[in-house]
């Protein structure tokens, strides 16, 4: 057994451990905050040095090849961007710092593994521990009123969710007779003719769903984001749809595009994930509920480009979801420093930004019209290279619908800016200093959006070899 | 098709000279607004001087694409970074240079939040400049953007009468445009048969069926035609217009509305040349419907910048009648309408402009007397308003006379509607001069001040332009007249 493989997931587990610990000892939130920043910062250089390494671990339950390890280091980078966020992990009492921390990095540690699963039991194993997680996560946050409420509906459709995969997975198996990802690869293309195969298959795909905040299982996405605290509502937009994506193309591939029903329902609800999501992300007041709803929309996009069933849509899936991390990263990261006391922003309150803080205002600007897919973004790109997947199908129709849903979303993208640039507070209010880290975070946001979308050739052969390893 | 490569960079140094001034813009304390003045002075001025030398070191005889530089950009998409131009880009690179210059002279004045201000008027003349001479759909789209975005915060901050709405309209208008182009341009690259952006490889052969053409074309149509303000979808033109900052109007009518007809001509008739033979009775219907309309509602207006507004979208609407007619002719004084237009309506808009600032009215009705008052302010006015009514001698009349000429023969009623409602429309405009710039001076304009020097240069300049290529318009035909040729000829 290569246990070099595993150097990623063993840092976070050691940054578990160490937490675990920490926990139960008397609090200090200076040292926990760079402590945390540290383990971090251990797992993406871990996770990175570890990038191009494969092999098969445990029985051939737990695969590591490229695929696996760029979403690994794309985890991980995000992990440790959230922990950087947290240096007065205000909304958190600070007694429960060390929990706060505990569980980010099992969540993360989970989600690792979930990339790498390739046996459905191992699957349910990672999903579950990421699910248990966040939902600790959320209760965790100071004001016990808005924790309580959104964390208890935040697990209670969770837990329905997590019961409709388990019932799927067991349709799955009962059909195929198989539970290892190599197994099905060989009988499900065969069966997904067969109305039980298709069902097993979406039902299965319903807890993934769930993750990304598809339509009909984005109920949960606006409380959630906007009871908990606001580095975990940045960890869960940001970081844990990395992971859905990853489990949503091992499982869609798995029909290795033979299947018109299943692409069918994939369609229905990426429209309608894309419209439901823009549409009442028009009405939101609060950040992070607005937020939400662009993840529901994005959610479409994404599963449009898996949708397609080709090397070519899975890859522009993939850079989308590492698009999507940065940009969601960069609005929640303003959103953090414009709340300082750890409160819910509301919109109205970005007004005066652009003097407050020049800088967090460029970033909120650039995050934005990435958001919208405006050139030269990564978001841009991440959509340009969907569509062209789309087109390759000969879904003209479909990328004429998602581009009208992008001109929506671009009203209230606009909104956000026009009170960030334009609006003038009621009151004066001090400029917003940021430690020098933070400022370089910041700039590095604005770079990698701008700068992968002027130039993302290095991450696309990334993402198109690593799709490779797809069936 | 054969092109050869450039030996000295000089497309890229000019959008280099865009980026440059940008970054020192931005370099530049905000509360030093002089130096961030010359600064945008130098930048931009260097890049008229860029665009004027590659309009004459264009070799005529030899034709084709010149100055091309290409790097191969995102190869797993067939993407490069590919520049050329022919003799239709090279007016339009000139007109940007000019109108871009002298935008930026009028604004010397300004106050309000200088730095942003120009940082953005550089972004934005940066995707101008990039569309223009890009050769791979990718950028083309990736520059049309990049000269859109900044228009919000530019309308939005700086502008007047009910700025939020108007620049929320024309963001949203504008990029609604681009949601059709994209999905039209990545229609085109997937059916092409080569995984390729390259404009020049997608044009060779029959790469496309009619059926493919037909709708590709009308997609790039209606996306790049609200941009150039094609009816019915012109209706942020004027709301936008007027309530934009004098510097933004001139840029975005003079310059922004022509990517849109720029667009119809690369994009779609470069590649969709049977999609334009279907499309074109459409054309011409909507542009004469645009010629009219403009017209006759221009008629109503009771705001001067109103009145302009509606005058671009009946100039605009030449532009389209000239595309539709698909004859040599037609092309080419449709080409010519765009620089004349631009540059016409650049002086218009910073005539309006001056004469807002002194006396803080817009309304037709409340000015008067005003070429007493300030004699040298109505003289770029009036020259702007003969220039836009088609007065021989100046630059417009060329554009015009030759659009209705190829008109006639192809679209006869179309051409007579035309003729006639332009001629409607001089009779009004010239009520609107004797409106505002006759009739005794009224008292309480009576102490404003005349342009001075310094704000008198970007007019003048703007001025002997038009009456330069008004005097000698072969300079321009000749130049469209070869890439015109080229365009014919394959087909």
């Amino acid at each position: 057994m290569n246990w070099i493989l595993l150097t990623p997931e063993l840092t976070l587990l050691l940054a578990a451990a160490l937490f675990l610990v920490l926990a139960c000892l008397k609090p200090d939130p200076r040292r926990d905050y760079q402590l945390a920043v540290t383990m971090a910062a251990f797992a993406v250089a871990a996770a990175t040095a570890c990038a191009t390494m494969s092999g098969d671990l445990f029985n051939h339950v737990y695969r590591v090849d490229l695929f696996s390890q760029v979403f690994k280091a794309l985890l991980a980078i995000g992990f440790f961007l959230v922990i950087f966020l947290c240096d007065d992990f205000q909304g958190v009492a600070p007694s429960h710092h060390g929990e706060g921390y505990f569980l980010l990095a099992v969540c993360t540690l989970s989600m690792m593994m979930l990339a790498s699963a390739v046996h459905l039991l191992a699957i349910v194993l990672a999903l579950e521990l990421s699910s248990y997680s966040l939902y600790i996560l959320v209760f965790l946050r100071q004001d016990h009123r808005w924790g309580m409420i959104t964390g208890l509906r935040y697990f209670l459709v969770g837990a329905s969710a997590s019961a409709i995969m388990l019932f799927g997975l067991a349709i799955i198996y009962g059909v195929t007779g198989a539970v290892h990802i190599d197994m099905l690869i060989q009988q499900l293309p065969a069966m997904m003719g067969h109305p039980m195969a298709v069902t097993g298959l979406l039902l299965t795909l319903a807890g993934f769903f769930f993750k990304l905040a598809v339509f009909p299982f984005h109920f949960w996405a606006p409380e959630a984001y906007q009871g908990a605290p606001n580095q975990v509502a940045a960890f869960i937009a940001a970081v844990s749809k990395v992971a859905a994506v990853a489990i949503l193309l091992r499982m869609i591939s798995m029909a290795q595009g033979n299947s018109d029903q299943l692409a069918r329902g994939l369609i229905a609800m990426a429209v309608i994930s894309m419209t439901v999501g823009n549409l009442a992300a028009i009405a939101q007041r609060d950040f992070k509920r607005l937020m939400a709803f662009s993840s529901v929309a994005h959610a479409g996009y994404l599963l449009l480009g898996m949708l397609c069933m080709t090397p070519a849509g899975y890859g522009a899936a993939m850079f989308y979801g590492g698009a999507v991390l940065i940009m969601k990263y960069t609005c929640f990261m303003v959103m953090v420093r414009v709340a300082d006391d750890g409160r819910n922003l509301q919109i109205d309150e970005l007004a005066g930004l652009h003097r407050r803080s020049p800088l967090l205002a460029l970033a909120l600007m650039m995050a934005l019209f990435s958001l919208a897919g405006i050139p030269p973004t990564i978001g841009f790109v991440g959509k340009l290279m969907i569509f062209v997947a789309a087109m390759q199908k000969g879904y003209l129709v479909l990328v004429l619908v998602a581009m009208a849903n992008v001109v929506v979303s671009l009203y209230y993208y606009l909104l956000v800016l026009k009170a960030a640039y334009l609006d003038e507070p009621a009151q004066v209010l001090p400029s917003i200093s940021l430690t020098m880290p933070a400022r370089l975070v910041a700039v590095a946001m604005i770079a990698l959006i701008v700068g992968l979308g002027f130039y993302p050739t290095t991450l696309l052969d990334l993402v198109q070899a690593a799709v490779l390893r797809l069936p | 098709m054969a092109y050869q490569l450039a030996d000295f960079p000089f497309l890229t140094t000019l959008l280099l000279c865009c980026v440059a001034g940008l970054l020192a813009i931005l370099a530049t304390p905000a509360k030093h607004t002089r130096a961030i003045k010359i600064v945008s002075a130098v930048f931009s001025g260097l890049t008229l001087v860029i665009s004027i030398y590659l309009f004459i070191a264009y070799d005529q005889q030899a034709g084709g694409y010149q100055f091309v530089e290409r790097v191969a950009w995102i190869p797993a998409l067939g993407i490069a970074y590919f520049n050329g131009v022919d003799g239709f880009a090279l007016p339009m690179l000139l007109l940007t240079g000019i109108v871009f210059f002298t935008a930026v002279l009028t604004c010397w004045e300004m106050e309000l939040r200088v730095k942003e201000f120009f940082a953005l008027i550089f972004l934005l003349v940066t995707g101008v400049f990039g569309l223009f001479m890009s050769l791979d759909l990718f950028f083309i789209f990736v520059w049309f953007d990049v000269s859109l975005f900044p228009m919000y915060l530019l309308i939005a901050i700086w502008g007047s009468t009910r700025k939020e709405y108007g620049a929320m309209k024309l963001t949203l208008y504008l990029l609604a445009g681009s949601a059709l182009i994209l999905p039209a341009i990545v229609y085109l690259v997937v059916h092409s048969g080569a995984m390729t952006f390259d404009l020049l490889v997608l044009m060779e052969g029959d790469r496309f069926t009619p059926a493919q053409q037909r709708i590709a074309f009308l997609l790039l149509y209606i996306g790049f035609g609200i941009l150039a303000g094609v009816f019915p979808f012109h209706t942020w033109s004027p709301v936008g217009h007027v309530a934009a900052p004098t510097a933004v109007s001139m840029i975005h009518a003079g310059v922004l509305m022509k990517i849109g007809a720029f667009g119809i001509l690369r994009v779609g008739i470069f590649l969709c040349p049977e999609g334009w033979q279907y499309w074109a009775p459409l054309m011409a219907v909507l542009a004469t419907c645009g010629i009219v309309y403009g017209t006759f509602v221009g008629l109503n207006q009771t705001d001067l910048k109103y009145v302009i507004g509606y005058s671009s979208v009946a100039h605009m609407g030449i532009v389209g009648l000239g595309l539709s007619t698909m004859t040599i002719d037609g092309l080419n004084g449709a080409v010519f309408q765009m620089f004349a237009h631009g540059i016409m309506t650049a002086l218009f808009f910073s005539s309006v402009g001056y004469i807002y600032d002194r006396t803080h009215t817009k309304a037709i009705a409340e000015l008067g007397g005003l070429s007493r008052i300030m004699p040298r302010a109505t003289t770029f006015f009036i020259l702007a308003a003969l220039t836009g009514i088609g007065v021989p001698c100046l630059a417009s009349f060329w554009g015009e006379l030759v659009v209705f000429m190829s008109c006639v023969r192809v679209y006869p009623v179309a051409g007579a509607l035309a003729i006639g409602a332009l001629a409607v429309g001089a009779l009004f405009m010239l009520r609107v001069v004797q409106k505002t710039c006759y009739g005794p001076p009224l008292k309480k304009f009576a102490g404003l001040k005349d342009i001075t020097a310094t704000l008198a240069v970007p007019r003048i300049i703007l001025a002997s332009v038009i009456v330069l290529f008004g005097l000698f318009p072969g300079l321009l035909f000749d130049m469209i007249n070869t890439a015109t040729m080229q365009l014919i000829g394959l087909r």
